[in-house]
């Protein structure tokens, strides 16, 4: 299991690196190596966040994005960029850009604490949000996906998929 | 009548001699390195792009101590006196963040450790291993930096974080319920003092000096009170906890982010109470049935000698114990706040040296003001990751120059005082 932990970290540090349309470093690669340079134009992005990528405006998309702003923005940032040492980047990371949701479902309704060593990487814990419901955390997943992963996967997440992760311990 | 600043500092110029004067200052940078300053201050870049720093310390004869937060500690020499660095030096290992030169020994923190290494006058390096001093202090990532400093009897005084927002259960989670801190408290949320002279002490060799704080990274010794002084780390997440009780604008003002002398015993009221800004009262965490309202037990817990605005995140305090810098400034304190991020939505705020004035006791008078300016190079910033600068260590210099160090993109600066209009 640790091994693949450490795959599955490893996995998303290089999807961050090969992500080529996101316009802005992640925070991590800012600080960790480049030199200063002008402010990434994000803060548009992160007061306007653009409209569903696929399926058009569906209802469940749009309860995401607020699901997102009110849940996760918080540490994450509003542009997915996370903060320096505390909480990570969530820009094209490979849990939310597989295809099976699974790995991220069980990390919202977990928190952290289903990473392990992998977790060790930030300073901060992330809280379960297990108090959501199955409806909600299939709209925040789907919107997340939709948002940061690289590529976005192409289904939406259903509440049977959540329900699947709440019913079983751990990661699966 | 009293002479302006600048016909005093000419004054002070003309009755003393050594490196203060304006003369044999360096020659600043023309953008000042990014910093906006207040009038007759200039700065310039002493070194850059070195990797994200954390506490400095500057040697009797000008060298640079800077510990790095992942890796060793890098030592600044400028040669030619141009005040810019031209020797860059890094020695040890294992990231962290306190650094303190004491009695001709070099003291640095990893997360869970206090080391020391000989100084041998002239040399940058020192020559020697480290020898440890504190070993095994708790380490569970969060809250993990162990600043310390030494009293005014000499012993080493050291932090140990809580690795905690409120001892929520779960922690940082809706609804999240405050367990029993009493066991926690035993051996994290508080100053602890060593013998800076004995190796290898455990956390319980140390006697447990004051407790109930989330997270301090700040610790000075005033040289006229000769009290130590710290500041703490407000909570985070007021509004995710308990979003009945607190708006996005409730969380991003709230709680103040606080300055305390540190007394024998004190409990400065984490993880049960927080120190709201806005209404200057102590307020009960809704981890613990606050509700936006409700107030902490009078007279159990300090009030703050100066509160300042939530989440700016205050890193190392440095009394200014030069005379380079107008007569105001002698005595009190600067502050770096590294910048929030916990203000989202809101825009981020720090990211800026304060100056907190001291009175001639040596107390501060309540107030504080912005200093420095400028570092995150950007006025309303949504994500702290978008930072060209993050000040995080703040030191004096032999001559009276204030040094800044940069927890982002490894800058060092060095603030002067030239008196000149611009």
């Amino acid at each position: 299991m640790r091994a693949l932990l450490l795959v599955l970290a490893t996995l998303s540090l290089v999807a961050c690196h090969r992500r080529e349309p996101e316009p802005a470093p992640t925070s991590a690669e800012k600080s960790a190596t480049t030199p200063p340079s002008a402010p990434a134009p994000v803060a548009a992005t992160a007061e306007t966040p653009p409209p569903p990528a696929s399926g058009g405006a569906t209802v469940a998309s749009a309860d995401g994005e607020q699901l997102f702003q009110q849940n996760c923005a918080t540490c994450h940032m509003a542009d997915g960029s996370g903060v320096p040492f505390l909480q990570p980047s969530i820009r094209g990371s490979a849990w939310i850009s597989n295809e099976n949701p699974q790995l991220l479902l069980s990390l919202i309704l977990r928190g952290s604490a289903v990473l392990g060593e992998a977790a060790q990487a930030y300073e901060n814990d992330m809280a379960p949000f297990d108090h959501l419901s199955d409806v909600e955390i299939a709209a925040l997943a789907t919107r997340v996906r939709e948002r940061f992963g690289q590529p976005p996967p192409s289904k939406p997440v259903t509440p049977d998929e959540v329900a699947i992760a709440r019913s079983r311990p751990g990661l699966p | 009548m009293h002479p302006s600043p600048l016909t005093r500092f000419l004054l002070l110029g003309l009755l003393t001699a050594g490196p203060a004067l304006a003369g044999n200052l360096p020659k600043p940078d023309a953008d000042n390195g990014g910093l906006t300053l207040p009038a007759g201050f200039r700065a310039l870049v002493v070194a850059d792009k070195l990797k994200p720093l954390r506490n400095l310390v500057v040697a009797d004869n000008g060298d640079l101590y800077i510990k790095t937060r992942q890796a060793g500690i890098i030592a600044l020499r400028d040669t030619d006196g141009d005040g810019r660095a031209d020797q860059t030096e890094e020695f040890g290992e294992g990231g962290g963040t306190g650094i303190a030169i004491h009695n001709g020994w070099l003291y640095h923190s990893t997360d869970s450790a206090i080391y020391r290494y000989k100084l041998t006058p002239g040399q940058l390096v020192p020559a020697g291993p480290a020898e440890r001093i504190v070993r095994d202090l708790p380490n569970k990532r969060q809250h993990s930096a162990k600043v310390f400093a030494f009293g005014a009897d000499g012993q080493l005084y050291v932090e140990v974080g809580s690795p905690s927002n409120a001892l929520g259960q779960p922690d940082r989670a809706k609804g999240a319920v405050g367990q029993d801190p009493t066991e926690f408290l035993k051996t994290h949320g508080g100053y602890w003092r060593f013998d800076p002279d004995k190796p290898d002490q455990t956390q319980a060799d140390g006697h447990h000096v004051s407790t109930g704080h989330r997270h301090s990274t700040t610790i000075a010794l005033n040289p006229v009170s000769k009290k130590l002084f710290i500041a703490i780390h407000g909570r985070d997440q007021l509004n995710t906890v308990a979003p009945q009780f607190y708006s996005e604008e409730d969380n991003a003002e709230n709680p103040a982010e606080v300055l305390h002398v540190l007394e024998e015993g004190a409990d400065f009221g984490w993880p049960t109470t927080y120190w709201d800004p806005r209404a200057k009262q102590r307020k009960l965490n809704p981890e613990y049935g606050g509700d936006g309202k409700k107030l902490a037990p009078a007279g159990k817990f300090p009030d703050p000698l100066v509160a300042f605005p939530a989440h700016w995140s205050p890193m190392q305090l440095a009394f200014y114990s030069g005379t380079q810098f107008p007569e105001k400034y002698r005595g009190g304190a600067f502050l770096a706040f590294q910048g929030s991020w916990n203000r989202a939505p809101k825009p981020q705020r720090g990211y800026n040296v304060t100056f907190i004035p001291f009175n001639k006791s040596g107390f501060p008078v309540g107030t504080f003001e912005v200093f420095a300016d400028g570092f995150s190079g950007a006025k309303d910033l949504a994500s702290p990751g978008d930072a060209k600068h993050r000040p995080n260590g703040v030191a004096v210099g032999p001559d009276g120059s204030l040094y800044v160090s940069d927890a982002t993109a490894g800058r060092v600066w060095r603030i002067i005082y030239t008196g000149e209009n611009r």
